[in-house]
Protein backbone atom coordinates (compact mmCIF):
# COMPACT_ATOMS: atom_id res chain seq x y z
CA UNK A 1 0.00 0.00 0.00
CA UNK A 2 2.03 3.54 -0.99
CA UNK A 3 -0.51 5.42 0.92
CA UNK A 4 -2.32 4.92 4.17
CA UNK A 5 -5.04 7.06 3.92
CA UNK A 6 -8.39 5.45 4.40
CA UNK A 7 -10.12 5.42 7.48
CA UNK A 8 -11.79 2.96 9.75
CA UNK A 9 -15.80 2.79 9.95
CA UNK A 10 -17.61 1.95 12.97
CA UNK A 11 -21.22 0.98 13.47
CA UNK A 12 -22.00 0.83 16.47
CA UNK A 13 -25.39 -0.53 17.19
CA UNK A 14 -27.42 0.88 14.46
CA UNK A 15 -30.87 0.90 13.74
CA UNK A 16 -33.22 1.96 10.99
CA UNK A 17 -37.23 1.83 12.06
CA UNK A 18 -39.49 3.51 9.16
CA UNK A 19 -42.90 3.65 9.63
CA UNK A 20 -44.07 0.07 9.01
CA UNK A 21 -40.67 -1.78 9.24
CA UNK A 22 -37.63 -1.97 10.43
CA UNK A 23 -35.08 -1.93 7.61
CA UNK A 24 -32.10 -2.22 9.54
CA UNK A 25 -32.09 -3.34 13.52
CA UNK A 26 -28.82 -2.94 15.52
CA UNK A 27 -25.90 -3.45 13.09
CA UNK A 28 -22.39 -3.16 14.39
CA UNK A 29 -19.09 -3.95 13.05
CA UNK A 30 -15.80 -2.35 12.03
CA UNK A 31 -13.93 -1.90 9.32
CA UNK A 32 -10.28 -1.31 9.47
CA UNK A 33 -8.49 1.63 7.86
CA UNK A 34 -7.65 0.69 4.29
CA UNK A 35 -9.85 -2.68 3.77
CA UNK A 36 -12.87 -3.32 1.81
CA UNK A 37 -15.88 -4.39 3.33
CA UNK A 38 -18.67 -6.26 1.17
CA UNK A 39 -22.46 -6.10 2.15
CA UNK A 40 -23.84 -8.78 1.04
CA UNK A 41 -28.02 -10.35 1.49
CA UNK A 42 -30.87 -10.78 -0.32
CA UNK A 43 -33.02 -7.98 -1.49
CA UNK A 44 -34.51 -5.67 0.86
CA UNK A 45 -32.04 -7.03 3.73
CA UNK A 46 -30.74 -3.21 4.26
CA UNK A 47 -27.42 -3.20 2.72
CA UNK A 48 -28.41 0.58 1.12
CA UNK A 49 -29.62 1.88 3.85
CA UNK A 50 -26.97 0.93 5.95
CA UNK A 51 -24.38 2.61 3.01
CA UNK A 52 -26.52 5.55 2.95
CA UNK A 53 -26.35 6.19 7.02
CA UNK A 54 -22.75 6.86 6.38
CA UNK A 55 -22.98 9.47 4.56
CA UNK A 56 -26.13 10.78 6.15
CA UNK A 57 -28.56 10.22 3.01
CA UNK A 58 -30.62 7.93 5.90
CA UNK A 59 -30.34 9.36 9.05
CA UNK A 60 -30.42 6.11 11.87
CA UNK A 61 -33.00 6.49 14.06
CA UNK A 62 -30.75 4.79 16.74
CA UNK A 63 -27.01 3.94 17.30
CA UNK A 64 -23.89 5.56 15.98
CA UNK A 65 -21.63 5.35 12.97
CA UNK A 66 -18.10 6.35 13.66
CA UNK A 67 -15.10 7.34 11.07
CA UNK A 68 -12.08 7.46 12.48
CA UNK A 69 -13.73 7.56 15.71
CA UNK A 70 -15.99 10.72 14.81
CA UNK A 71 -19.88 10.59 14.97
CA UNK A 72 -21.26 11.35 11.31
CA UNK A 73 -23.45 13.29 12.90
CA UNK A 74 -21.36 15.65 14.75
CA UNK A 75 -20.09 17.27 10.97
CA UNK A 76 -22.35 18.74 8.76
CA UNK A 77 -23.85 16.67 5.85
CA UNK A 78 -22.58 18.42 2.40
CA UNK A 79 -18.78 18.17 4.40
CA UNK A 80 -18.85 14.79 5.30
CA UNK A 81 -20.59 14.12 2.12
CA UNK A 82 -17.33 15.39 0.07
CA UNK A 83 -14.71 13.66 2.12
CA UNK A 84 -17.11 10.26 1.24
CA UNK A 85 -16.80 8.78 -2.12
CA UNK A 86 -20.03 7.68 -3.23
CA UNK A 87 -20.72 5.21 -6.20
CA UNK A 88 -24.31 4.24 -7.45
CA UNK A 89 -25.35 1.07 -9.53
CA UNK A 90 -27.05 3.71 -12.40
CA UNK A 91 -23.75 5.86 -11.67
CA UNK A 92 -25.78 8.93 -11.84
CA UNK A 93 -23.14 10.78 -13.98
CA UNK A 94 -24.01 14.65 -14.82
CA UNK A 95 -25.72 13.75 -18.57
CA UNK A 96 -24.70 17.81 -19.26
CA UNK A 97 -21.15 17.74 -17.90
CA UNK A 98 -18.59 16.13 -19.89
CA UNK A 99 -16.13 13.85 -19.03
CA UNK A 100 -13.70 15.62 -17.04
CA UNK A 101 -16.61 18.17 -15.39
CA UNK A 102 -17.89 15.21 -13.86
CA UNK A 103 -14.68 13.71 -12.45
CA UNK A 104 -13.59 17.33 -11.26
CA UNK A 105 -17.21 16.99 -9.17
CA UNK A 106 -16.19 17.08 -5.69
CA UNK A 107 -12.71 18.52 -6.04
CA UNK A 108 -14.46 21.61 -7.52
CA UNK A 109 -17.00 21.90 -4.70
CA UNK A 110 -13.90 21.94 -2.19
CA UNK A 111 -12.44 25.21 -4.91
CA UNK A 112 -9.38 23.38 -5.77
CA UNK A 113 -7.42 25.53 -8.32
CA UNK A 114 -8.21 24.93 -11.60
CA UNK A 115 -4.42 23.23 -12.47
CA UNK A 116 -4.68 21.09 -9.10
CA UNK A 117 -8.08 19.88 -11.08
CA UNK A 118 -6.83 19.21 -14.52
CA UNK A 119 -3.87 17.51 -13.01
CA UNK A 120 -6.01 15.34 -10.92
CA UNK A 121 -8.44 14.43 -13.73
CA UNK A 122 -5.87 13.36 -16.37
CA UNK A 123 -4.26 10.92 -13.56
CA UNK A 124 -7.77 9.20 -12.14
CA UNK A 125 -8.73 8.78 -15.56
CA UNK A 126 -5.56 7.41 -16.47
CA UNK A 127 -5.87 5.15 -13.13
CA UNK A 128 -9.58 3.96 -14.55
CA UNK A 129 -7.58 2.73 -18.11
CA UNK A 130 -9.64 5.92 -20.03
CA UNK A 131 -7.09 8.03 -22.07
CA UNK A 132 -8.00 11.30 -21.05
CA UNK A 133 -7.24 12.71 -24.27
CA UNK A 134 -10.07 10.79 -25.71
CA UNK A 135 -12.66 10.48 -23.00
CA UNK A 136 -12.21 13.85 -21.41
CA UNK A 137 -14.45 16.19 -23.45
CA UNK A 138 -16.68 13.71 -24.30
CA UNK A 139 -20.47 13.71 -22.60
CA UNK A 140 -21.66 10.63 -20.63
CA UNK A 141 -24.28 9.74 -23.50
CA UNK A 142 -21.06 9.11 -25.37
CA UNK A 143 -19.68 6.72 -23.22
CA UNK A 144 -20.34 2.55 -23.06
CA UNK A 145 -21.92 1.17 -20.01
CA UNK A 146 -18.74 -0.05 -18.73
CA UNK A 147 -16.67 3.32 -19.26
CA UNK A 148 -19.35 4.96 -17.61
CA UNK A 149 -18.43 2.93 -14.58
CA UNK A 150 -14.80 3.86 -14.44
CA UNK A 151 -16.05 7.29 -14.80
CA UNK A 152 -17.95 6.88 -11.87
CA UNK A 153 -15.58 5.69 -10.24
CA UNK A 154 -12.77 8.21 -10.69
CA UNK A 155 -15.22 10.63 -9.77
CA UNK A 156 -15.93 9.06 -6.29
CA UNK A 157 -11.89 8.96 -5.79
CA UNK A 158 -11.15 12.57 -6.85
CA UNK A 159 -10.98 13.99 -3.63
CA UNK A 160 -8.61 11.50 -2.55
CA UNK A 161 -11.54 10.62 0.19
CA UNK A 162 -10.16 8.90 2.75
CA UNK A 163 -13.72 5.80 2.60
CA UNK A 164 -15.81 4.90 -0.35
CA UNK A 165 -19.28 3.68 -0.48
CA UNK A 166 -20.16 1.51 -3.57
CA UNK A 167 -23.20 0.36 -4.01
CA UNK A 168 -23.46 -2.58 -6.79
CA UNK A 169 -21.33 -0.36 -8.72
CA UNK A 170 -20.65 -3.17 -11.40
CA UNK A 171 -24.11 -4.08 -11.29
CA UNK A 172 -25.28 -3.06 -14.60
CA UNK A 173 -22.29 -4.31 -17.42
CA UNK A 174 -21.59 -8.09 -18.67
CA UNK A 175 -19.74 -10.37 -16.54
CA UNK A 176 -16.94 -9.76 -18.53
CA UNK A 177 -16.65 -6.28 -18.58
CA UNK A 178 -17.40 -6.79 -14.54
CA UNK A 179 -14.29 -8.90 -14.07
CA UNK A 180 -11.89 -6.22 -15.35
CA UNK A 181 -13.47 -3.63 -13.57
CA UNK A 182 -13.45 -5.89 -10.29
CA UNK A 183 -9.69 -6.87 -10.62
CA UNK A 184 -8.91 -3.02 -11.78
CA UNK A 185 -10.59 -1.67 -8.70
CA UNK A 186 -8.62 -4.02 -6.01
CA UNK A 187 -5.66 -2.69 -7.87
CA UNK A 188 -6.76 1.21 -7.28
CA UNK A 189 -8.01 0.40 -3.99
CA UNK A 190 -4.73 -1.23 -2.77
CA UNK A 191 -2.33 1.53 -4.28
CA UNK A 192 -4.91 4.34 -2.44
CA UNK A 193 -5.72 2.55 0.35
CA UNK A 194 -9.11 3.77 0.63
CA UNK A 195 -11.46 2.39 3.31
CA UNK A 196 -14.26 0.75 0.99
CA UNK A 197 -18.17 -0.49 1.80
CA UNK A 198 -19.49 -2.31 -0.92
CA UNK A 199 -22.79 -3.43 -1.74
CA UNK A 200 -23.50 -6.57 -3.93
CA UNK A 201 -25.97 -9.29 -4.22
CA UNK A 202 -23.15 -11.52 -5.96
CA UNK A 203 -21.73 -13.75 -3.25
CA UNK A 204 -18.74 -14.26 -5.66
CA UNK A 205 -18.20 -10.70 -5.65
CA UNK A 206 -18.15 -10.37 -2.50
CA UNK A 207 -15.75 -12.92 -1.74
CA UNK A 208 -13.62 -11.72 -4.87
CA UNK A 209 -13.12 -8.15 -3.14
CA UNK A 210 -13.63 -8.10 0.65
CA UNK A 211 -11.25 -8.44 3.27
CA UNK A 212 -14.24 -8.68 5.34
CA UNK A 213 -17.45 -9.66 3.81
CA UNK A 214 -20.70 -9.11 6.04
CA UNK A 215 -23.93 -11.43 5.07
CA UNK A 216 -27.35 -9.04 6.60
CA UNK A 217 -30.68 -10.46 6.58
CA UNK A 218 -34.40 -9.27 7.14
CA UNK A 219 -31.69 -5.92 8.41
CA UNK A 220 -29.49 -7.71 10.61
CA UNK A 221 -25.72 -8.96 10.51
CA UNK A 222 -25.94 -12.41 10.66
CA UNK A 223 -21.97 -12.94 9.81
CA UNK A 224 -19.07 -11.06 9.51
CA UNK A 225 -15.81 -12.66 8.62
CA UNK A 226 -12.94 -12.51 6.03
CA UNK A 227 -14.29 -14.70 3.04
CA UNK A 228 -12.14 -17.52 3.39
CA UNK A 229 -13.90 -18.20 7.21
CA UNK A 230 -17.18 -17.31 5.50
CA UNK A 231 -16.59 -20.33 2.82
CA UNK A 232 -15.37 -22.52 5.96
CA UNK A 233 -17.61 -22.01 8.46
CA UNK A 234 -20.58 -20.44 7.37
CA UNK A 235 -22.42 -19.50 10.88
CA UNK A 236 -25.50 -20.76 9.96
CA UNK A 237 -27.95 -22.67 7.22
CA UNK A 238 -29.06 -19.34 5.80
CA UNK A 239 -24.98 -18.74 5.11
CA UNK A 240 -24.35 -21.73 3.60
CA UNK A 241 -27.24 -21.54 1.54
CA UNK A 242 -26.38 -17.84 0.54
CA UNK A 243 -22.97 -18.78 -0.37
CA UNK A 244 -23.68 -22.21 -2.45
CA UNK A 245 -23.18 -25.68 -2.16
CA UNK A 246 -20.15 -25.34 -4.47
CA UNK A 247 -18.62 -23.01 -1.41
CA UNK A 248 -15.35 -25.80 -1.86
CA UNK A 249 -15.14 -24.75 -5.06
CA UNK A 250 -15.44 -21.34 -4.42
CA UNK A 251 -12.41 -21.32 -1.61
CA UNK A 252 -9.95 -22.19 -4.46
CA UNK A 253 -10.00 -19.00 -5.69
CA UNK A 254 -8.71 -17.80 -2.28
CA UNK A 255 -6.27 -19.88 -2.18
CA UNK A 256 -2.86 -20.22 -4.09
CA UNK A 257 -0.76 -22.78 -5.25
CA UNK A 258 1.84 -21.55 -3.92
CA UNK A 259 0.10 -21.78 -0.33
CA UNK A 260 -0.44 -25.74 -0.55
CA UNK A 261 1.80 -28.60 0.20
CA UNK A 262 3.43 -29.80 -2.69
CA UNK A 263 4.68 -33.48 -4.08
CA UNK A 264 8.40 -33.04 -4.40
CA UNK A 265 8.94 -37.15 -5.10
CA UNK A 266 8.65 -35.83 -8.60
CA UNK A 267 10.84 -36.15 -11.20
CA UNK A 268 9.76 -33.46 -13.78
CA UNK A 269 11.83 -34.83 -16.36
CA UNK A 270 9.13 -38.51 -16.14
CA UNK A 271 5.97 -37.02 -15.91
CA UNK A 272 3.62 -37.30 -18.82
CA UNK A 273 4.84 -34.24 -20.93
CA UNK A 274 0.78 -33.27 -21.50
CA UNK A 275 1.46 -32.32 -17.29
CA UNK A 276 0.79 -28.14 -17.50
CA UNK A 277 3.41 -25.85 -15.62
CA UNK A 278 1.49 -23.44 -12.64
CA UNK A 279 2.93 -20.85 -10.63
CA UNK A 280 3.07 -20.60 -7.19
CA UNK A 281 0.63 -17.24 -7.68
CA UNK A 282 -2.14 -18.96 -8.87
CA UNK A 283 -5.25 -19.55 -7.82
CA UNK A 284 -6.21 -23.26 -7.06
CA UNK A 285 -9.10 -22.57 -8.92
CA UNK A 286 -7.36 -21.47 -11.95
CA UNK A 287 -4.22 -24.25 -11.48
CA UNK A 288 -7.74 -26.69 -11.29
CA UNK A 289 -9.33 -25.10 -14.46
CA UNK A 290 -5.43 -25.73 -15.90
CA UNK A 291 -5.20 -29.62 -14.72
CA UNK A 292 -8.96 -30.40 -16.03
CA UNK A 293 -8.27 -28.56 -19.42
CA UNK A 294 -5.15 -30.64 -20.20
CA UNK A 295 -6.43 -34.07 -19.11
CA UNK A 296 -3.02 -34.59 -16.51
CA UNK A 297 -3.40 -35.61 -13.05
CA UNK A 298 -0.90 -33.28 -12.19
CA UNK A 299 0.93 -29.75 -12.54
CA UNK A 300 4.71 -29.07 -12.59
CA UNK A 301 5.11 -25.76 -10.15
CA UNK A 302 8.36 -23.86 -10.98
CA UNK A 303 9.14 -20.39 -9.16
CA UNK A 304 11.18 -18.29 -11.46
CA UNK A 305 12.47 -21.71 -13.51
CA UNK A 306 13.10 -23.83 -10.51
CA UNK A 307 11.08 -26.98 -9.97
CA UNK A 308 9.24 -26.52 -6.63
CA UNK A 309 7.04 -29.53 -6.71
CA UNK A 310 3.77 -31.36 -8.25
CA UNK A 311 0.45 -30.21 -7.09
CA UNK A 312 -2.21 -33.04 -7.52
CA UNK A 313 -5.98 -33.54 -8.20
CA UNK A 314 -6.01 -35.62 -5.00
CA UNK A 315 -4.16 -32.75 -3.17
CA UNK A 316 -6.81 -30.14 -4.91
CA UNK A 317 -9.51 -32.20 -3.79
CA UNK A 318 -8.36 -32.17 -0.08
CA UNK A 319 -8.26 -28.98 0.22
CA UNK A 320 -11.74 -28.53 -0.95
CA UNK A 321 -12.98 -30.74 1.45
CA UNK A 322 -10.76 -29.54 4.89
CA UNK A 323 -12.54 -27.29 7.20
CA UNK A 324 -15.82 -27.33 5.12
CA UNK B 1 -62.74 46.29 -49.24
CA UNK B 2 -64.28 48.44 -51.99
CA UNK B 3 -65.43 46.72 -55.81
CA UNK B 4 -62.31 46.58 -57.98
CA UNK B 5 -59.76 47.31 -55.18
CA UNK B 6 -57.00 44.44 -55.07
CA UNK B 7 -57.13 42.04 -52.55
CA UNK B 8 -52.99 43.68 -51.92
CA UNK B 9 -52.52 46.79 -52.67
CA UNK B 10 -47.71 46.17 -53.29
CA UNK B 11 -47.65 49.78 -54.06
CA UNK B 12 -49.21 50.63 -50.41
CA UNK B 13 -46.64 47.87 -48.57
CA UNK B 14 -43.89 49.18 -50.57
CA UNK B 15 -44.25 53.20 -49.24
CA UNK B 16 -44.87 51.37 -45.80
CA UNK B 17 -41.78 50.16 -44.51
CA UNK B 18 -41.36 52.78 -41.74
CA UNK B 19 -44.59 51.98 -40.27
CA UNK B 20 -44.24 48.22 -40.64
CA UNK B 21 -40.67 48.80 -39.08
CA UNK B 22 -42.16 50.75 -35.91
CA UNK B 23 -45.22 48.47 -35.28
CA UNK B 24 -42.71 45.61 -35.66
CA UNK B 25 -40.38 47.09 -32.99
CA UNK B 26 -43.70 47.75 -30.69
CA UNK B 27 -44.64 44.69 -30.73
CA UNK B 28 -41.68 42.90 -29.98
CA UNK B 29 -41.05 45.08 -26.90
CA UNK B 30 -44.84 44.04 -25.91
CA UNK B 31 -43.76 40.63 -26.59
CA UNK B 32 -40.62 41.13 -24.46
CA UNK B 33 -42.03 42.71 -21.50
CA UNK B 34 -44.57 39.72 -21.07
CA UNK B 35 -42.29 36.94 -21.60
CA UNK B 36 -39.73 38.27 -19.08
CA UNK B 37 -42.17 39.36 -16.59
CA UNK B 38 -44.49 36.31 -16.97
CA UNK B 39 -40.78 34.26 -16.60
CA UNK B 40 -39.56 35.66 -13.74
CA UNK B 41 -42.74 35.20 -12.08
CA UNK B 42 -43.37 31.81 -12.92
CA UNK B 43 -39.88 30.90 -11.99
CA UNK B 44 -40.28 32.17 -8.61
CA UNK B 45 -43.86 30.25 -7.98
CA UNK B 46 -42.27 26.65 -9.31
CA UNK B 47 -39.60 27.10 -7.36
CA UNK B 48 -42.60 27.54 -4.65
CA UNK B 49 -44.47 24.61 -5.60
CA UNK B 50 -41.50 22.27 -5.98
CA UNK B 51 -40.47 23.13 -2.57
CA UNK B 52 -44.11 22.97 -0.65
CA UNK B 53 -46.00 20.15 -2.74
CA UNK B 54 -49.05 21.73 -1.69
CA UNK B 55 -48.93 24.57 -3.35
CA UNK B 56 -49.01 22.80 -6.66
CA UNK B 57 -53.02 22.59 -6.68
CA UNK B 58 -53.76 26.30 -6.27
CA UNK B 59 -50.67 27.59 -8.60
CA UNK B 60 -52.05 25.00 -11.33
CA UNK B 61 -55.73 25.91 -10.95
CA UNK B 62 -55.28 30.06 -10.58
CA UNK B 63 -52.97 29.94 -13.72
CA UNK B 64 -55.02 27.64 -15.66
CA UNK B 65 -58.56 29.79 -14.99
CA UNK B 66 -56.61 33.10 -16.44
CA UNK B 67 -55.30 30.80 -19.13
CA UNK B 68 -59.07 30.19 -20.08
CA UNK B 69 -60.12 33.71 -19.78
CA UNK B 70 -60.60 34.87 -23.63
CA UNK B 71 -58.40 37.94 -23.95
CA UNK B 72 -60.64 40.25 -25.41
CA UNK B 73 -62.89 40.22 -22.43
CA UNK B 74 -60.05 40.08 -19.92
CA UNK B 75 -58.57 43.00 -21.06
CA UNK B 76 -62.30 44.63 -21.39
CA UNK B 77 -62.35 43.66 -17.27
CA UNK B 78 -58.60 45.25 -16.62
CA UNK B 79 -59.59 49.00 -18.70
CA UNK B 80 -61.69 50.03 -16.05
CA UNK B 81 -58.78 50.03 -13.42
CA UNK B 82 -55.61 50.59 -15.37
CA UNK B 83 -57.32 52.03 -18.30
CA UNK B 84 -56.07 51.84 -21.87
CA UNK B 85 -52.14 51.22 -20.90
CA UNK B 86 -49.52 49.21 -21.20
CA UNK B 87 -49.84 47.85 -17.78
CA UNK B 88 -53.32 47.03 -18.46
CA UNK B 89 -52.09 44.40 -21.84
CA UNK B 90 -48.89 43.22 -19.90
CA UNK B 91 -51.01 41.86 -17.62
CA UNK B 92 -53.09 39.74 -19.38
CA UNK B 93 -49.87 39.31 -21.92
CA UNK B 94 -48.14 38.36 -18.79
CA UNK B 95 -51.01 35.90 -17.08
CA UNK B 96 -51.37 33.53 -19.85
CA UNK B 97 -47.77 33.14 -20.01
CA UNK B 98 -47.25 31.66 -16.77
CA UNK B 99 -49.61 28.44 -17.19
CA UNK B 100 -46.84 26.71 -19.99
CA UNK B 101 -43.80 28.34 -17.99
CA UNK B 102 -44.68 26.83 -14.81
CA UNK B 103 -45.61 23.74 -16.51
CA UNK B 104 -42.69 23.18 -17.97
CA UNK B 105 -40.13 24.52 -15.14
CA UNK B 106 -41.57 22.08 -12.52
CA UNK B 107 -41.50 19.47 -14.98
CA UNK B 108 -38.23 19.71 -16.18
CA UNK B 109 -36.58 19.79 -13.00
CA UNK B 110 -38.48 17.00 -11.33
CA UNK B 111 -37.94 14.95 -14.87
CA UNK B 112 -33.97 15.43 -13.41
CA UNK B 113 -33.50 11.39 -13.22
CA UNK B 114 -32.88 10.30 -9.69
CA UNK B 115 -29.78 8.92 -9.80
CA UNK B 116 -28.53 11.80 -10.91
CA UNK B 117 -30.00 14.00 -7.69
CA UNK B 118 -28.88 11.14 -5.63
CA UNK B 119 -25.19 11.12 -7.04
CA UNK B 120 -25.36 15.05 -6.68
CA UNK B 121 -26.53 14.98 -3.05
CA UNK B 122 -24.54 11.94 -2.16
CA UNK B 123 -21.23 13.91 -3.33
CA UNK B 124 -22.27 17.29 -0.98
CA UNK B 125 -24.00 19.43 -2.96
CA UNK B 126 -25.65 22.42 -1.27
CA UNK B 127 -29.75 22.36 -2.25
CA UNK B 128 -28.80 25.97 -4.11
CA UNK B 129 -26.02 24.21 -5.71
CA UNK B 130 -28.15 20.99 -6.51
CA UNK B 131 -30.55 23.81 -8.11
CA UNK B 132 -28.28 25.96 -10.11
CA UNK B 133 -25.56 23.85 -11.31
CA UNK B 134 -27.83 20.20 -11.78
CA UNK B 135 -31.33 20.87 -12.22
CA UNK B 136 -31.55 23.89 -14.26
CA UNK B 137 -29.34 23.23 -16.86
CA UNK B 138 -30.76 19.72 -17.06
CA UNK B 139 -34.36 20.73 -17.30
CA UNK B 140 -33.06 23.61 -19.94
CA UNK B 141 -34.65 21.71 -22.66
CA UNK B 142 -38.10 21.51 -21.70
CA UNK B 143 -37.84 25.17 -19.81
CA UNK B 144 -37.19 26.61 -23.25
CA UNK B 145 -39.65 24.39 -24.85
CA UNK B 146 -42.13 26.00 -22.55
CA UNK B 147 -40.65 29.97 -23.55
CA UNK B 148 -41.17 29.22 -27.26
CA UNK B 149 -45.06 28.28 -26.74
CA UNK B 150 -45.37 31.14 -24.29
CA UNK B 151 -43.49 33.61 -26.78
CA UNK B 152 -45.14 32.40 -29.84
CA UNK B 153 -48.71 32.74 -27.92
CA UNK B 154 -47.82 35.89 -26.58
CA UNK B 155 -46.56 37.66 -30.21
CA UNK B 156 -50.26 36.27 -31.34
CA UNK B 157 -51.84 37.88 -27.85
CA UNK B 158 -50.13 41.24 -28.57
CA UNK B 159 -51.70 41.66 -31.94
CA UNK B 160 -55.47 42.14 -29.60
CA UNK B 161 -53.84 44.63 -27.56
CA UNK B 162 -53.89 47.07 -30.36
CA UNK B 163 -57.79 47.04 -28.81
CA UNK B 164 -56.89 49.22 -25.86
CA UNK B 165 -54.23 51.35 -28.33
CA UNK B 166 -51.02 49.55 -27.70
CA UNK B 167 -49.81 49.23 -31.52
CA UNK B 168 -48.07 46.14 -32.68
CA UNK B 169 -48.91 44.54 -35.98
CA UNK B 170 -52.64 44.74 -34.59
CA UNK B 171 -52.90 48.25 -34.99
CA UNK B 172 -52.32 47.53 -38.58
CA UNK B 173 -55.35 45.00 -38.85
CA UNK B 174 -57.38 46.86 -36.65
CA UNK B 175 -56.94 50.07 -38.81
CA UNK B 176 -57.31 47.48 -41.81
CA UNK B 177 -60.69 46.64 -40.59
CA UNK B 178 -62.15 50.36 -39.72
CA UNK B 179 -61.19 51.49 -42.75
CA UNK B 180 -61.95 48.06 -45.26
CA UNK B 181 -58.71 48.02 -45.90
CA UNK B 182 -57.82 44.40 -46.81
CA UNK B 183 -53.98 45.03 -47.43
CA UNK B 184 -53.46 47.03 -44.45
CA UNK B 185 -55.48 43.73 -42.45
CA UNK B 186 -53.22 41.07 -44.45
CA UNK B 187 -50.00 43.21 -43.93
CA UNK B 188 -50.29 43.41 -40.51
CA UNK B 189 -51.33 39.40 -40.01
CA UNK B 190 -48.44 37.83 -41.73
CA UNK B 191 -46.07 40.26 -40.06
CA UNK B 192 -47.40 38.84 -36.52
CA UNK B 193 -47.15 34.90 -37.87
CA UNK B 194 -43.54 35.66 -39.52
CA UNK B 195 -42.19 37.19 -36.48
CA UNK B 196 -43.82 34.44 -34.35
CA UNK B 197 -42.02 32.10 -36.76
CA UNK B 198 -39.01 34.08 -36.46
CA UNK B 199 -39.03 33.80 -33.06
CA UNK B 200 -39.63 30.33 -32.65
CA UNK B 201 -36.71 29.27 -34.86
CA UNK B 202 -34.38 31.65 -32.72
CA UNK B 203 -35.38 30.33 -29.26
CA UNK B 204 -34.27 26.71 -30.86
CA UNK B 205 -31.18 27.87 -32.06
CA UNK B 206 -30.76 29.44 -28.76
CA UNK B 207 -31.59 25.79 -27.11
CA UNK B 208 -29.08 23.62 -29.33
CA UNK B 209 -26.29 26.37 -28.23
CA UNK B 210 -27.10 26.08 -24.32
CA UNK B 211 -28.11 22.10 -24.68
CA UNK B 212 -24.79 20.69 -26.72
CA UNK B 213 -24.75 17.22 -24.70
CA UNK B 214 -28.58 16.98 -26.11
CA UNK B 215 -28.03 14.45 -29.01
CA UNK B 216 -24.46 13.91 -28.11
CA UNK B 217 -23.50 10.00 -28.73
N1 LIG C 1 -37.62 5.37 2.50
C1 LIG C 1 -38.11 4.20 2.90
N2 LIG C 1 -39.32 4.11 3.48
C2 LIG C 1 -39.79 2.93 3.92
N3 LIG C 1 -39.14 1.76 3.81
C3 LIG C 1 -37.93 1.79 3.24
C4 LIG C 1 -37.34 3.00 2.74
N4 LIG C 1 -36.12 2.70 2.24
C5 LIG C 1 -35.97 1.38 2.38
N5 LIG C 1 -37.04 0.83 2.97
C6 LIG C 1 -37.22 -0.61 3.29
O1 LIG C 1 -36.13 -1.03 4.05
C7 LIG C 1 -35.72 -2.34 3.65
C8 LIG C 1 -34.24 -2.34 3.30
O2 LIG C 1 -34.06 -1.61 2.09
P1 LIG C 1 -32.66 -1.50 1.39
O3 LIG C 1 -32.82 -0.59 0.23
O4 LIG C 1 -31.64 -1.10 2.39
O5 LIG C 1 -32.40 -2.98 0.92
P2 LIG C 1 -31.20 -3.60 0.07
O6 LIG C 1 -30.58 -4.63 0.91
O7 LIG C 1 -30.33 -2.51 -0.43
O8 LIG C 1 -31.99 -4.29 -1.13
P3 LIG C 1 -31.57 -4.46 -2.66
O9 LIG C 1 -30.58 -5.56 -2.70
O10 LIG C 1 -32.85 -4.84 -3.31
O11 LIG C 1 -31.03 -3.14 -3.14
C9 LIG C 1 -36.60 -2.73 2.50
O12 LIG C 1 -37.58 -3.61 2.96
C10 LIG C 1 -37.22 -1.45 2.04
O13 LIG C 1 -38.52 -1.64 1.57
MG1 LIG D 1 -29.90 -1.74 -2.42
Amino acid sequence: MATQRGASVEFREVSKRYSDQVAVDRLSFTVPAGKICVLVGPSGSGKTTSLKMVNRLVEPSEGQILIDGTNVLAEEPTTLRRRIGYVIQQVGLFPHQTIAENVATVPRLLRWSGERIDARVTELLTLVGLDPRRYAKRYPAQLSGGERQRVGVARALAAEPPVMLMDEPFGAVDPIVRDRLQQEFLQIQRSQGTTVLFVTHDIDEAIRLGDRVAVMRGGRLVQFSPPAELLAHPANEFVAQFVGSDRGLKRLALLTVGGTELETDVDPARVEPKAPRLEPSMSLRDALARLLTSESELGLVYEDGRFRGALTLRQIGHMIRSDA
Amino acid sequence: MTAGEPLIRWDWIASHGGVFVERGLQHIELTLIGVTVGFIIAFALSLLVLRYRRLEGPVTSITGTLYTIPSLALFALLVPYTGFTVLTAEIGLVSYTLLILIRNIVSGIRGVSPDVHEAAIGMGYTARQLLWRIELPLALAVIVAGIRIATVTTIGLVTVTALIGQGGFGALILSGMLTFFSTEIIAGAVLSVSLAIVADAMLVLLQQRLTPWVGAG
